[in-house]
């Protein structure tokens, strides 16, 4: 889909040194504030006319601006696509990422007003100690409604930088789901910003990690239009001696009187080296909103694993349980077949491919149709 | 547009902290002022003064040289750019010697002090109270029967001038808050003045608490106290930190440093109620190191001070040990308090809970930081961390940034943040039960504020 | 153990409860119990709020929430006093949650494969696994749509309830305890839940012990045997005709008699 610039192996590299950087700060030697990675030097292969409209500049993403500009660099041509004011997009637009060609993608999607339409970015595949990226920037006008699901399903061997950033206006709808299924490190930074009155942004975010991997992830909602509401639930898996950072930002903007906002995370840990971090973060500069944050981190609630056992689970089969569920859920939204095909190879990857086959005859995913 | 004004003259009903009980202030005339800003001369002159032991000049010019060396951190934090330590001084001495009877504190500090109320507070409910009047301590008295038990409690001036303590002070002092801890950490060890060492021996109780009271009556000055507690094993100990000062339109600045050292199968508390006046910056640094099977408590009142960075500190070393935290901020017009805390369990099976709240008002800003670390060892270690944060009006600020780290897989760490106006219901059952709006508003805000 | 054997108790009982005394850490709730459930019977376990019923329920599904402070419960032919809740489900113990949990992230397609995929004489393939679980959707009027979204998570009370036979119908035991599973349900949820225990005595054969204080999901079961509990104790044991006279005259009777029993 995108101009690939990258090749694979490449020598030259840079650093980016501060991506995912949440608009509050703390202690600097928590080591919590950002993450740094080191990606290839784009290379110039020749002049490239296609960007995306100038309006999407203001579009605020959460990796930061310097991995912003890596990105654009590094995918030297954009998509932008549009639909329509009032229409109803049934089709899903489908970013492909394929880390195997270190894919590095630039998509702008502009939603015009009551218009609908469905997301789905997908990063898959390998490639030896290679990088690929994915930058999508959504505008969603009045009264649209959008959803995105992003899927990151890379091999242990991949790096990956996912950065998302969405605008929208009032009455705008949307409906977010973020899969972390794999990767040796990835970054996922995303900001949405609800700038209109009664825009509402809601977020399933769900990650696993496990081995050595390194997830880091950011997510920034800026409350500006009144009666604006966001709700981000959290759910993670963290195995073996995978480290995970997770930043959620909840910014109540003055302006924004009977915002509500609030944020959940579960962890579930089973490895005895994981390294969880947690920022939470609730920023509130107005009076007649609500912000809330819960998060609990540590093993299965007593009174799930109660529930689980009386229907016959010891601990370790609801812990299985619950590493399945999580692909099956990412099968059940990821609607495209290319999509639900990367999560069934990263499924046989993680839980076997017994179980990978069994998930997709369950749901009734036609194996050829994938 | 009548319901908003309607609505305003109801949260007005909600009072501001009444600080005219603090806001006086005594003649400097006749008291030992040293130059303002910091150099080597002034570092000797304060230590020459105490005739301290040599390892003790040694450490202050070193942190001299450390703090001079740091930086304030530039991604977070209130802004201290309006405290310029080129007009603080950071030495200041009332012409007195440390009296053991109130009859012999001059008249002025004694009139100071009854103000507050202390010598009351003595007879009635305490074991012991020192008193410390800018930068050295004016008075200390405890109980006859809680000293013949051995319980020490004096200043670490006259602990490092007696050859008993001088050993114990050496070992203890400065190595819970590393010089290196922060800027004002190594500011705090380079000019270090006052404070309280106090000495519980094993299994002692003490009936009542132990009261230190701090006043910062000088102008442009600085107040760098550092209080030294060893709680022996089975030692129970209250101790209680007072703060205040009349109001300035030059910086004032607070720099103490606390450090607690509980030992196994004991406790401590510690109680602050901190209300300086809106000109003070208050860096303070306070940790605690906690044994097997012993319990720490914090309460602590934020009320005053135009900048505070403060996070009392728990390191729950001993299997066991557990930390209670509670803490409640106020934080009016001209005031940026950025305060919480910080619990590391390393030991098994140790808890922690952190219960906080706060209240902005007036286009006051507050912040709630803090972080929470469950290391590798610690196994079944249990923390909460519970904060809301109460916004009076549109002009105030309130932001919760609690990190988390957690590193060993059969932990739990739960955490509940809430934040914004008081909910409707809550109001809506207030008035329910007879309430009007404005009483309701006003009890709820009294429940945030009551330390438990 | 051997007393029964002795007695010659043992053979056609599948859930044998005797001299049982259970509570929570701080607080005995359950004095000196022994109940019989006979295998394919249904069973009515009856008394006032309070009474210690569905702790009973929680007791013999081995919640460790409840500390069993003497007795024994034997399940078909085992003693499983001391075995996990997941072991007494797999033995074919089931119980009906008053207030099924929620379990955020677990899709209920996960779940339901998981737990069949558990029992060996449920393993089956995808195909039939999924034919089957669609046939109970309907038989219940459980929207397909619900299978994947997540376990009780934002179910209304009638919709937890169905899920819950939904389970029950999947798994098939060979003891079904249903815990005021009529409580809170309006009159269609009702029906449609007294057809899943209807369908579950008739395709399976398995035995029933309905938790109750309300005796209108009654209507439609032949009851074999009822108990009455209050403040922790059985205190009457009867036919089916017992419902219709606590029905009648309530449990103050049986609340009056408990000091004598006590003392007895």
């Amino acid at each position: 889909m995108a101009n690939t610039i990258i090749t694979a192996g490449q020598a030259d590299t840079t650093t980016l040194a501060h991506v995912n950087v949440p608009p509050a700060q703390t202690w600097n030697y928590l080591r919590i504030n950002d993450i740094s990675l080191t990606v290839p030097e784009p290379h110039f292969v020749g002049d490239v006319y296609a960007r995306l409209p100038r309006l999407f500049d203001a579009v605020e993403c959460g990796v930061g601006d310097e991995a912003l500009t890596w990105i654009t660099r590094a995918a030297g041509d954009a998509t932008y696509l549009e639909v329509k004011a009032g229409e109803v997009r049934e089709e899903p637009i489908y970013v492909d990422i394929d880390a195997s060609c270190c894919d590095v993608a630039d998509t702008g999607v502009l939603v015009r007003t009551g218009a609908s339409a469905t997301i789905v970015t997908c990063a898959h595949g390998a490639a030896a100690d290679a990088t690929s990226a994915s930058l999508l920037r959504v505008i969603a006008e009045r009264d649209a409604q959008v959803k995105i699901v992003e899927v990151v399903a890379c091999d242990e061997g991949q790096q990956h930088l996912d950065a998302v950033g969405i605008e929208a206006a009032e009455g705008a709808r949307i409906e977010m789901r973020q899969y972390a299924l794999g990767g040796a490190k990835v970054a996922c930074g995303l900001c949405c910003n609800l700038a209109g009155n009664s825009a509402r942004f809601t977020l399933d975010s769900r990650y696993q990690a496990a081995g050595t991997d390194v997830l880091d992830i950011n997510h920034v909602v800026r409350q500006r239009g009144r009666s604006t509401r966001c709700d981000i639930v959290t759910t993670g898996i963290l195995a073996d001696s995978a480290r995970k950072t997770m930043r959620e930002t909840i910014d109540l903007i003055h302006g924004a009187k009977f915002a509500e906002g609030s944020e959940i995370e579960t962890v579930l840990v089973t490895g005895d080296e994981v390294v969880n971090k947690t920022l939470p973060v609730i920023l509130c500069d107005e009076e007649d909103v609500a912000g809330n944050h819960g998060a609990s981190i540590g093993a299965i609630s007593p009174e799930q694993l109660s529930f689980l056992a009386a229907r016959g689970l010891s601990e370790e089969a609801a812990e299985q349980l619950f590493s399945r569920a999580l692909f099956d859920d990412a099968l059940i939204h990821a609607t495209c077949p290319a999509a639900r095909e990367a999560v069934l190879v990263r499924a046989s990857e993680v839980l076997g491919e017994e179980t990978s086959r069994d998930m997709a005859e369950v749901l009734g995913i036609d194996a050829k149709e994938a | 547009m009548a319901e908003a004004t309607e609505n305003t003259r109801k949260k007005s009903q909600v009072a501001d902290v009444d600080r005219s009980l603090y806001d006086f202030k005594m003649s400097e005339e006749g008291y030992e002022r040293y130059a303002d800003g910091l150099s080597t001369d002034i570092v000797r002159a304060i230590s020459e003064k105490k005739d301290e032991p040599e390892w003790m000049l040694e450490m202050r010019l070193k942190a001299l040289a450390v703090y001079e060396e740091m930086e304030m951190p530039a991604n977070w934090g209130p802004s201290i750019e309006r405290l310029d330590l080129n007009h603080i001084s950071a030495y200041v001495s009332p012409k007195t010697k440390q009296a053991d009877s109130w009859d012999d504190v001059p008249e002025d500090i004694k009139n100071t002090f009854e103000r507050l109320g202390i010598p009351e507070a003595e007879r009635e409910s305490l074991a012991g109270v020192g008193a410390q009047y800018d930068s050295e301590i004016v008075y200390h008295n405890m109980r006859a029967e809680v000293a013949d038990q051995g319980v020490i409690y004096t200043t670490i001036e006259d602990a490092l001038h007696d050859p008993e303590l001088e050993p114990i002070v050496h070992e203890y002092f400065g190595k819970l808050i590393p010089m290196r801890d922060h800027k004002f950490a190594a500011l705090h060890y380079a000019v270090w003045s006052g404070g309280s060492f106090v000495y519980v021996p094993e299994g002692i109780t003490l009936p009542y608490p132990l009261q230190s009271y701090f006043r910062l009556n000088a102008q442009g000055a600085g107040q760098f106290e550092h209080t030294l507690i060893i709680v022996e094993p089975g030692a129970d100990l209250h101790f209680i930190e007072g703060c205040s000062a009349p109001k300035y339109y030059e910086a004032n600045l607070h720099a103490g440093a606390v450090e607690l050292y509980v030992k196994d199968h004991a406790k401590l508390r510690y109680s602050t109620i901190e209300n300086w006046s809106k000109n003070m910056f208050n860096l303070n640094t306070k940790r605690a190191t906690v044994g097997a099977d012993s319990i720490m408590e914090w309460v602590s009142g934020s009320f005053g001070s135009h900048v505070s960075y403060l996070y009392p500190t728990t390191y729950l070393q001993g299997a066991r040990s557990s930390c209670e935290f509670t803490g409640i901020t106020f934080a009016g017009a001209t005031q940026d308090l950025d305060t919480g805390c910080k619990v590391i369990l390393n030991g098994p099976d140790t808890t922690a809970s952190v219960d906080t709240k706060s209240i902005s008002k007036d286009g006051g800003i507050n912040t709630f930081r803090s972080s929470v670390i469950v290391g590798r060892r610690a196994d079944r270690a249990r923390a909460t961390v519970s904060c809301a944060s109460l916004m009076l009006d549109d002009i105030s600020r309130s932001d919760t940034i609690p990190a988390m780290d957690v590193r060993n897989g059969s932990a739990s760490v739960g955490h509940e943040a809430t934040i914004g106006r008081i909910s409707d219901d809550t109001i809506l059952y207030l008035m329910s039960r007879g309430c009007s709006e404005g009483e309701a508003r006003t009890m709820v805000v009294n429940g945030e504020g009551a330390i438990g | 153990m051997r007393d029964m054997q002795e007695r010659g108790i043992m053979s056609d009982q599948l859930l044998t409860i005797s001299g049982l005394s259970a509570g929570t850490e701080d607080k005995p709730i359950l004095h000196d119990i022994s109940l019989s459930v006979g295998a394919g019977e249904t069973h009515v376990l009856m008394g006032p709020n309070g009474a210690g019923k569905s702790t009973l329920g929680h007791v013999i599904m081995g919640d460790p929430v409840f500390q069993v402070s003497s007795g024994s419960i034997t399940f078909d032919g085992a003693d499983v006093t001391e075995l996990g809740p997941d072991k007494r489900s797999l033995a074919g113990i089931f119980l009906s949650y008053q207030a099924p949990v929620e379990v955020p992230g677990v899709p209920l397609y996960s779940f339901l494969r998981t737990i069949c995929q558990m029992r060996p004489e449920l393993k089956t393939t995808a195909r039939k696994f999924r034919t089957r679980v669609g046939e109970i959707a309907e038989q219940l009027e459980i929207d397909q749509n619900f299978l994947t979204r997540e376990l009780n998570v934002g179910f209304s009370g009638g919709e937890k309830k169905k899920i819950e036979m939904m389970q029950l119908l999947l798994l098939r035991p060979k003891l079904a305890i249903l815990d005021e599973t009529d409580s809170g349900l309006d009159v269609d949820a009702l029906s449609i839940v007294s057809r899943g225990i209807e369908a579950y005595r008739q395709e399976c054969d398995g035995a029933l012990l309905m938790i109750t204080h309300n005796t209108r999901i009654l209507e439609r079961l032949t009851v074999d045997r009822t108990h009455v509990m209050v403040r922790g104790n059985l205190v009457a044991e009867g036919p089916a005709s017992l419902i219709d006279d606590i029905d009648a005259h309530g449990f103050a009777r049986f609340e009056e008699a408990l000091p004598q029993k006590a003392e007895a």
